[in-house]
């Protein structure tokens, strides 16, 4: 082989390993800022949670947002529990900052099916662990609280399902995709958990002893 | 390394970063799967909102000749956006349609579509729509379900193709009934475990990924209106009596042997199937035909005839079970149509008979543990508890039709039951031969509920569980259904149904005769003899114990009148009742395909294709896939919402970095190990 032509099969595998790699460091970084973002994007929405209780007004987590903060969802209890924010309308875009309330459903805790979706690799990661009798909490921007307990669990495909909006009992729907695994982020099926709202139970302070 | 080689490295590190992007590693995953995730959007903002290019009409034209009908359904994919469209749409056929023939208009030629193997009819479709010529694929999603593609549609352009099929119309409850389905309701496939907190192996994730058949095509079901038209030209061989539409306003206009029907079109709802109807003028009992088509020594046979009235006697006492469909497809006039049907069908109870109620959505629930006798109390109790049904939930029919199918049975009484449900399913084979194995001396009779119930599904039921089928579309027709479900209940009109052909020769029946008839139910036979015959055929039974006969002579009718198709379609349709009630597939198979390519028919195993010769598009992408939306059913179950899509391309993202870390460290390898005299220092 002359030198010429080796040394041209030389630099072409150079620069092919030095595009790959650069390559390869391109999509870790935007797979790895994937999470990064999210993480992100709640601590900025819990302030502005705060912000909206101290102002009693309606705050964008940050300045050019278009969305705001309709709930703070807890699922689980004591230590193994995760709180989130909610944020309104299911874009894409609201998707990679936190769980979304479809806009078309009714407000979490009302008469209704409230529907919660959330990725399945970053905030809605935990759903994994939904079991029936789990507790589901809901504070809503004026502060009332509304616990739901987790009925049903199941996997459905979401080309041949629905969600149901008008039911006759509070409920709260939480989606997410499925398998919580796969790599396919387009997949067909979903994993959805159904949970109820408690009754209200009667106030403590309205038991009193009577001597 | 010098600067020109950096700047080169760092193009090519671009340029494979496009080409794995994962929207595309996404879409090729999926094809059809998510409009949105198609490769026109890779390229625009990913929050643009997306703005649908297609736009699709359609119009049928339907010929009534005697008892058959030949409807052609004409769809016009119309592209209003700037790029090249891939235009897909769902839609429901009739049940027993025998759809045989698909033209693909340009401009004024038209070019005629083949029966070909699915797979291959695939193949031709993609080939052409890969090198830009015009394409267009039929094919059966489910019995009374297809898709139509049609590929490499030009921007501002309009492509038009033409699906045929031929139908017989049988003689049911007094009247004549022509079913034009438009809208679909969303088939609901339980398959998920109940107990769902179980974590699934990925391996079990996979198969029911399979079950629940990710290749089919979804519907997209929109509760908007489809623009769609209708005319009909009835020429029913005798003098019309009473013609009306059920659900649509239509202008009618006498024609010299019938009428033509029109729909107008603009506004008409879609959002229901279209059903008219007719009688004749004379008020007497339809004697029944008989005719024949000759094709190259064979002839083809189509008996049809209603089975006789019989009067009103003592009928044995009975025992009925309702069972109830309260799941979420309900929703609306579904739910109150199907309580007035159930409190009406308790009404008409004897005070000798028993009853229970079944209700069912995701789970199922009864009024009592076994069935009651007819008293007073019981009535409340049901009044009671059908007051209280509401629709909500999934469509889970497994449960309750076994629990159904399997309580013990008095042999003193009469067995029923009465299965209300629109049958928005999508587990039917499963169902069906669930009922076929455990009908045993019961009998089964469905009820359709709604706009749009899933007139296959209840048809197929109602013949595996040995009975009859009656479809309520409105409120106000409830009365008169339930009346002819009654009337049928009361006792088989016709049994032992046997015929005798010219000549007694022997003859390949499209399907087996039916083992029990009711009143009001038709009788239609499909027949294919050896031979040219001629002459009459002789049917007889028995009605009440006693003998019935009824003569028909043959009439002959031409070779369009596709009556070798209608035995073909109905010789399929046995074939593949026998395939879900586990007959052998392959063998089964083999025969339905071999009849579909001989006959030109859409099966399940069979596709009509078209494709031009001409290239129209000579470079460039053949588009996104757009699916028009089909109308969804009238009523209050549509206040639903959709799935977003909920993962991340960070594991995609992640998996093609590894990749190209990997790739680089092989050439970086591959290079060291280059014998070193060929190697020189950078």
């Amino acid at each position: 082989m002359s030198g010429g032509a080796s040394r041209r099969v030389d630099s072409l595998l150079k620069a092919a390993a030095i595009a790959a790699f650069a390559a390869g460091v391109t999509c870790l970084a935007a797979g790895a800022w994937i999470p990064i973002k999210a993480w992100a994007a709640q601590l900025l929405i819990d302030a502005a949670w705060r912000r909206e209780h101290a102002l009693s007004q309606i705050a964008a987590p940050w300045p050019w947002a278009d969305t705001r903060p309709v709930a703070k969802l807890t699922v689980g209890e004591g230590t193994a529990a995760t709180t989130l924010i909610v944020l309104e309308g299911s874009s894409g875009r609201n998707l990679a900052f936190g769980p979304v309330h479809d806009a078309a459903s009714v407000a979490p805790g009302a008469l209704g099916n409230s529907v919660i979706e959330g990725h399945r690799d970053t905030h809605f990661k935990m759903l994994r662990a939904s079991k029936p009798g789990n507790r589901v909490t809901i504070e809503a921007l004026d502060g009332s609280q509304s616990v739901f307990v987790v009925t049903d669990v199941r996997i459905v495909d979401s080309r041949r399902t629905r969600i149901v909006l008008d039911t006759d009992a509070a409920l709260l729907t939480l989606v997410t995709c499925y398998p919580f695994d796969a790599i396919n982020p387009g997949g067909p099926l979903r994993w959805i958990v159904t949970a109820e709202r408690l009754r209200p139970k009667p106030a403590l302070a309205s038991i009193r002893r009577i001597n | 390394m010098n600067l020109r080689s950096f700047l080169v490295s760092l193009l090519w590190a671009l340029l494979l970063v496009v080409c794995i992007s994962p929207q595309r590693l996404v879409f090729a995953a999926n094809a059809i799967e998510d409009t949105p995730s198609g490769t026109l959007y890779l390229r625009r903002s990913a929050q643009e909102p997306v703005t649908e290019a297609l736009r699709l009409a359609t119009r049928m034209q339907v010929q009534v000749t005697g008892n058959v009908a030949r409807v052609h359904v004409q769809q016009e994919f119309s592209n209003t956006g700037e790029d090249w469209v891939e235009g897909l749409y769902v839609f429901p056929l009739s049940k027993d349609g025998a759809v045989d023939e698909l033209l693909m208009r340009i401009g004024e030629r038209t070019i005629r579509g083949e029966v070909q193997e699915k797979a291959k009819a695939q193949a031709l479709y993609n080939d052409a729509r890969a090198e830009g010529r015009r394409a267009s694929i039929v094919e059966q999603e489910r019995p009374n379900l297809f898709t139509s593609a049609v590929a490499n549609i030009a921007p501002h352009t309009t492509a038009t193709i033409e699906i045929t099929y031929l139908e017989t119309l049988p003689f049911r409850d007094g009247r004549y009934t022509l079913n034009l389905p438009l809208a679909i309701t969303p088939r609901y496939t339980p398959g998920a475990p109940q107990d769902a907190t179980a974590e699934m192996p990925a391996a079990t994730a996979a198969i029911m990924n399979a079950a629940l058949g990710t290749s089919a095509t979804p519907e997209k079901v929109k509760a908007a209106r489809q623009r769609v038209s209708i005319e009909i030209d009835l020429e029913p061989g005798f003098a019309l009596g009473e013609v009306s539409s059920l659900h649509h306003a239509v202008e009618t206009q006498s024609a010299p042997s019938g009428k033509r029907v029109l729909l107008h079109t603009d506004d008409a709802p879609a959002d229901r199937d279209f059903e008219l109807t007719w009688t004749q003028a004379a008020e007497k009992e339809v004697a029944g035909a008989a005719f024949a088509e000759r094709i190259g020594g064979e002839t083809f046979a189509l008996l049809m005839l209603s089975t006789p009235q019989q009067l009103d006697e003592a009928v044995p006492p009975r025992e009925v079970t309702f069972i109830i469909d309260t799941s979420g497809s309900m929703q609306g006039p579904s739910i109150e149509q199907a309580r007035a049907a159930l409190s009406m069908g308790i009404d008409r109870l004897k005070q000798s008979d028993r009853f229970n109620v079944i209700r069912f959505a995701s789970d199922y629930s009864k009024l009592f543990s076994s069935p009651q006798p007819v008293t007073d109390k019981s009535r409340a109790l049901a009044s009671g508890f059908v007051a209280g049904l509401s629709a909500n939930g999934g469509t889970e029919m497994r449960a309750p039709l076994e629990t159904a199918l399997s309580s013990p049975s008095d042999p003193e009484l009469l067995q029923q039951i009465i299965f209300i449900t629109d049958g928005s399913v999508g587990n039917e084979a499963e169902l069906i031969k669930l009922i076929h194995d455990r009908i045993g001396e019961k009998r089964l009779f469905t009820v359709g509920i709604g706009a749009a119930p899933n007139a296959y599904f209840l048809g197929e039921a109602a013949i595996a569980g040995r009975g009859s089928y009656t479809f309520i579309a409105e409120r106000d027709q409830v009365g008169a259904r339930m009346r002819d479900l009654f009337a049928k209940l009361e006792h088989p009109a016709l049994i032992d149904l046997k015929v005798q052909w010219p000549g007694g020769m022997g003859v390949d029946l499209a399907a087996p005769l039916p083992m029990d008839l009711y009143s009001g139910d038709p009788i239609v036979v499909l027949a294919r003899m050896p031979q040219i015959a001629s002459g009459e055929v002789v049917l007889s039974g028995l009605v009440r114990g006693t003998r019935w006969t009824q003569r028909l002579p043959l009439t002959s009718v031409g070779e369009a009148s596709g009556l070798s198709k209608l035995w073909a379609r109905e010789r399929i349709g046995t074939l593949s009742r026998q395939m879900h009630f586990g007959g052998d597939a392959e063998p089964l198979k083999a025969a339905i395909v071999d009849l579909a390519l001989t006959y030109h028919l859409v099966t399940d195993f069979t596709s009509l294709v078209a494709v031009d010769d001409e290239v129209v598009r000579s470079a460039g992408s053949p588009g996104h896939v757009e699916q028009a939306a089909t109308s969804a059913p009238v009523g209050g179950a549509w206040a639903t919402v959709g799935f977003a899509k909920t993962a991340t391309d960070a594991e995609v993202w992640l998996c093609a970095g590894l990749v190209c870390l990997g790739l680089s460290l092989l050439l970086t390898y591959t290079r060291f190990r280059r014998p070193a005299g060929e190697r020189r220092p950078a």
